[in-house]
């Protein structure tokens, strides 16, 4: 406490110094005079008197000196002189400091970029009520989502959580009919605000209260979406907005700022989960046993650890799984989910697809970064290095007057703090810029990222943390070696800096070897993402994207009933045929790459699974010349033709990693197999072709055992919506306008939506893209960084060394005897360079296999061409000084002298 | 023999004592005071009051205020403040328990000697 106001009188005191100085001095005077009055009194004459006075006070300078140090705070006093020095010195080379500040504005920006992306989409907690107190409910590491029988069970049955709400996400069409534009929202359920403490801005928020099956159509809208869609008018309040072209009453507005659980996807309209039968009728999600999609999250009471709220989810657990046993599933099967059991993970930070994609691409992209802030501190530790041999003499004659060694060094890190701050300030601005085209590049057109990249305390405080520690990196080094020379010899050598040279010179040598290994690194960790994407962009997926377009056609808003569906999708199918333009059409439940899914066990006489898992098959229901629009080959048999209607045998077309798992050498063709699904015996289905390998789900993934079956014959009710995929003679978009014709002709209320197979698999490969992309870009600033590097030390070298060659010149030596000389130091540090980076990269190369896709991290290739690069673009940094320490006129070398 | 310098630390403690017991004094009659107290025994560095001094007011156990000294000369007076007082009491406490310590101990010594 008295510290503490004892600091503040200090930092006051740095303020009005002349007044002070003025009472200080006002006050020795009158010390004085009171001692001479005394010293009169005691009979000296006046002036024995003043001087005995003056004597006995001691100097007066030195007890104002030692007065004015106690008054402020001189380290601050002395800071503040250095800081001023040190703008003036940076201020005067201006080239040095332009160089230093932007290569610490890349590095830093760099880093702060990627930092503020982890920040928002790893660590940053919801914007709500006391985050840290959040559970989510899961089963174990893979179930992290119920279905609503659990849910309503969970809900009903416990007693450990004050508050509790389910969540699913979902997107819901607000157009009534023609072209689909989708917003992202949820179903809630539950005590959804209340539990999160989210208030409304407007209206009021959907309660538990009111959640009872059956409840009416009422939704609440973001904040961001009242802003765009109604301007954020009160007058919103009681309209309606129409999802998936029913009519929901706007009820409320969320508080501002809050979007959702999930970082990255905001949700922005929030209906109740007891409304859910109005969109979708009969097909309703609510009963569904074996229906996965509503995540739980909940705060437990007061008082009540989330350990505590586990062991009573446990002990919970077998009465709610037997209560909600999924119908049709196998007995074994229904044995296993009587046995799961619950789990809770803490969801401050919300629950984000996201994060599992991303974070570990982000951490690997932190690690680079941070490498490339490295070779940005050696850069510059190397300039200073240069810079310090002419500052020499300074320097010489500042420790010659007595400053102390520590007291330079401080004035010379006061110089690296200054640039490493500017560099900082300006690396936040392109770190701002930086990650708006990084959220870009993690967008898909389906699902668009949206993050909160403000710059806020947390990153300002990560980059000046990282600002401080680089400029101690950089700085502390070169001002060691600065002032480590003895005053007389540096005065005497006269402007050159020959002392020391050689220790010197070794360390500025060690930071280009340095620089060269760890750019070698990034450069080769780039060429491996850069090959991952060409390979998985280059691949033959077995069917051929190009000039495929893919319409999502949706009858939801057009009403048929269930038996209708079918005959207006093959009107559809019809229609698009006919068009002109188009090659050839064909419909499917699932297109290729678009990240669904349906799967199965299948039963082959004669075959046996290993183990359970084995005898998994995937299924895909299309129509007659799927596979000619596709683009990929029947290898062998025929296609789905009239002849196979729906009283007709089953029948399907299997790939050949199918044919080959199943059935062995001899042909398929004529043999069948059974689809399990549930206790009741199915058909036989009869394989009438086989197809060449393609890729269903990922690029990325081993070919699936897949079995394609026709939607003449399907075995489920048809759904509300179907893809139809149509091959053009020319190019995919040029069939737009005439696709929305045709629909629209069929029925106006029917919703499209319209995307090029192209641009889906585009897509799948976001994350390869960003990593390939991002890896490039600091593997090139890498390069760049040490080429620059290399390029200083030698025209550094050359200058300190022009003596030496001007004498080597004048006893003989030729133009390329010289070149050849400093370019062999420059290849001297390159391979040393070089060597250690081939072991950093080997030995790195685990940290990225993840990431790779059909290439190895040690691959010969990746490591021997960013070799061949570095040697190339060194040769060129080392051939700018070699030519200039070729044309020294040995006379004017030596004259200099 | 010269005059002993005032031990570090204690001065601060010399100066509150002084200011307890005669009230507002400027720089140099705490000074001389001291001196006095101590038989002419202890000679104090101006160096170190005036410092001393600061600190003590911006720890705020002492005030100053410029005032007229007896023979009509402008002095700055400091006086000690309620939580110099107490400060001073604390001290007081401390170093008397400190002292009977060291006092025991010496006595210790000669009983053994």
């Amino acid at each position: 406490m008295r510290c503490l106001r004892a600091l503040l009188m200090r930092l006051g005191g740095l303020f009005g110094k002349d007044r002070r100085d003025a009472e200080l001095a006002a006050e020795i005077e009158s010390h004085l005079q009171l001692q001479i009055d005394d010293n009169l009194r005691a009979g000296m004459d006046p002036a024995e008197a003043r001087r005995q006075a003056t004597l006995r006070f001691d100097g007066v300078e030195a007890v104002k000196e030692s007065y004015r140090d106690r008054r402020g705070l001189p380290w601050l006093e002395t800071a503040w002189q250095d800081l001023r020095y040190a703008v003036r010195v940076l201020a005067k080379d201006r080239g040095f400091t332009a160089v230093a500040v932007m290569t610490l504005a890349l590095g830093i920006g760099a880093n702060t970029a990627i930092f503020g992306l982890i920040d928002a989409v790893m660590l940053k907690a919801l914007p709500v009520e006391r985050p840290g107190e959040l559970l989510q409910v899961k089963m174990g590491e893979d179930g992290t989502v119920f279905t609503n029988p659990i849910w309503e069970q969970v809900r009903d049955r416990q007693d450990v959580f004050s508050g509790l709400f389910a969540y699913g996400g979902d997107r819901f069409n607000l157009s009534p009919g023609g072209e689909a534009r989708y917003v992202q929202g949820a179903w809630v359920a539950g005590g959804f605000f209340e539990t999160l403490g989210v208030q409304p801005a407007l209206g009021r928020p959907l309660t538990k209260a009111d959640d009872r099956r059956g409840c009416p159509a009422t939704v609440v809208l973001s904040y961001d979406f009242w802003q765009s869609e109604y301007a954020g008018s009160p007058s919103a309040l009681g309209r309606t907005v129409s999802l998936e072209g029913q009519p929901f009453q706007i009820v409320g507005v969320a508080a501002r700022g809050f979007s959702g659980m999930a970082v990255g996807r905001p949700m922005h309209v929030y209906v109740r989960l007891c409304s859910e039968a109005i969109v979708h009728g009969k097909e309703s999600w609510l009963d569904g046993r074996s229906i996965w999609w509503l995540t739980v999250v909940g705060r437990p009471k007061a008082g009540v650890s989330p350990q505590q709220a586990t062991a009573r989810l446990k002990v919970l657990a077998p009465e709610i799984f037997r209560a909600t046993k999924p119908q049709n599933w196998r007995p074994e099967d229904i044995e296993g989910y009587t046995k799961r059991t619950f789990e809770t993970g803490a969801a401050a930070g919300g629950i984000s697809d996201l994060r599992g994609q991303y974070s570990n691409a982000l951490l690997a992209l932190m690690g680079v970064v941070g490498a490339v802030l490295l070779i940005a501190c050696a850069n510059v530790a190397n300039l200073i290095l240069a810079r310090s041999s002419i500052r020499q003499r300074e320097i010489a004659i500042r420790l010659a007057l007595g400053s102390g060694r520590g007291r330079l060094i401080r004035q010379l890190l006061t110089e690296s703090l200054l640039l490493s701050l500017t560099g900082a300030a300006l690396g936040v601005l392109l770190a701002q810029w930086g990650s708006q085209l990084l959220v870009r590049l993690l967008s898909t057109s389906r699902s668009a990222v949206t993050l909160d990249l403000h710059v806020d305390g947390r990153i300002l405080a990560f980059t000046a943390a990282i600002a401080i520690g680089t400029a101690l990196l950089f700085g502390l080094a070169p001002a060691w070696l600065a002032t480590r020379v003895l005053p007389n010899a540096a005065m005497k050598s006269g402007g050159r800096g020959t002392i020391d040279g050689h220790s010197r010179f070794g360390f500025g040598k060690a930071l280009v070897i340095v620089q060269v290994a760890l750019s070698l690194a990034l450069v080769v960790c780039a060429g491996l993402m850069l090959g991952t994407f060409r390979k998985l962009a280059n691949m033959d997926p077995g069917f051929r994207q190009e000039q495929v377009l893919i319409a999502d056609v949706d009858l939801r808003n057009a009403r048929y009933p269930e038996p209708q569906r079918l005959a207006v999708f093959a009107q559809v199918l019809e229609r698009l045929r006919a068009l002109p333009g188009v090659h050839s059409a064909s419909s499917s439940d699932i297109t290729p790459i678009s990240g669904m899914a349906w799967n199965g066990e299948i039963v082959v006489e004669g075959y046996q699974a290993k183990k359970r898992g084995d005898s998994i098959a995937y299924f895909n229901q299309v129509s007659d010349r799927f596979f000619e629009t596709m683009g990929t080959p029947i290898l062998a048999g025929r296609d789905f033709s009239d002849r196979d209607g729906p009283a007709a045998p089953k029948v399907a077309i299997i790939n050949e990693t199918l044919a080959r798992k199943f059935f062995g050498q001899a042909s398929p063709l004529g043999r069948s197999f059974v689809m399990e699904r549930g206790p009741n015996p199915e058909p036989p289905v009869e394989v009438i072709g086989i197809v060449r390998d393609a890729k269903y789900g990922t690029l990325r993934e081993e070919t699936k055992p897949t079995a394609y079956v026709t939607e003449r014959q399907a075995i489920e009710p048809a759904r509300m919506s179907h893809n139809f995929e149509l091959r053009s003679a020319t190019s995919a978009s040029d069939l737009i306008p005439g696709v929305r014709t045709a629909i629209a002709e069929v029925n106006p209320n029917v919703i499209i939506q319209l995307k090029t197979l192209s641009l889906q698999v585009e897509e799948s490969l976001t994350r390869e893209r960003l990593l390939a992309v991002l890896s490039g870009l600091f593997g090139g600033l890498a390069l760049l960084l040490a080429m620059i590097g290399l390029y200083g030390v030698m025209s550094y070298n050359v200058t300190r060394r022009q003596n030496e060659i001007g004498i080597r010149m004048a006893l003989g030596a030729g133009q390329t005897t010289v070149r050849t000389m400093v370019l062999g130091d420059v290849a001297i540090l390159v391979a040393l360079g070089l060597a250690t980076g081939i072991g950093l990269s080997l030995a790195g190369g685990r940290l990225v296999e993840r990431f790779l896709f059909g290439m190895k991290a040690s691959d010969p290739a990746a490591l021997a061409s960013a070799v061949a690069l570095f040697a190339a673009v060194a040769a060129l940094a080392g051939y700018l000084p070699a030519r200039r320490a070729s044309r020294v006129d040995p006379m004017v070398a030596l004259r200099e002298e | 023999m010269g005059k002993k310098d005032v031990w570090q630390g204690t001065l601060a403690l010399m100066v509150l004592k002084t200011l307890q017991t005669m009230g507002a004094l400027h720089g140099y009659s705490i000074a001389r005071r001291i001196e006095q107290i101590s038989g002419d025994l202890l000679s104090v560095n101006y160096g170190t009051l005036y410092p001393a001094l600061l600190k003590l007011e911006q720890e705020g156990y002492i005030s100053s205020e410029w005032g007229l000294s007896d023979n009509n000369r402008k002095a700055k007076y400091y006086a000690l403040t309620r939580a110099g007082r107490k400060h001073l009491q604390s001290e007081t406490q401390a170093w008397d328990e400190t002292t009977a310590i060291i006092a025991r101990f010496f006595a210790e010594g000669k009983a053994g000697a």
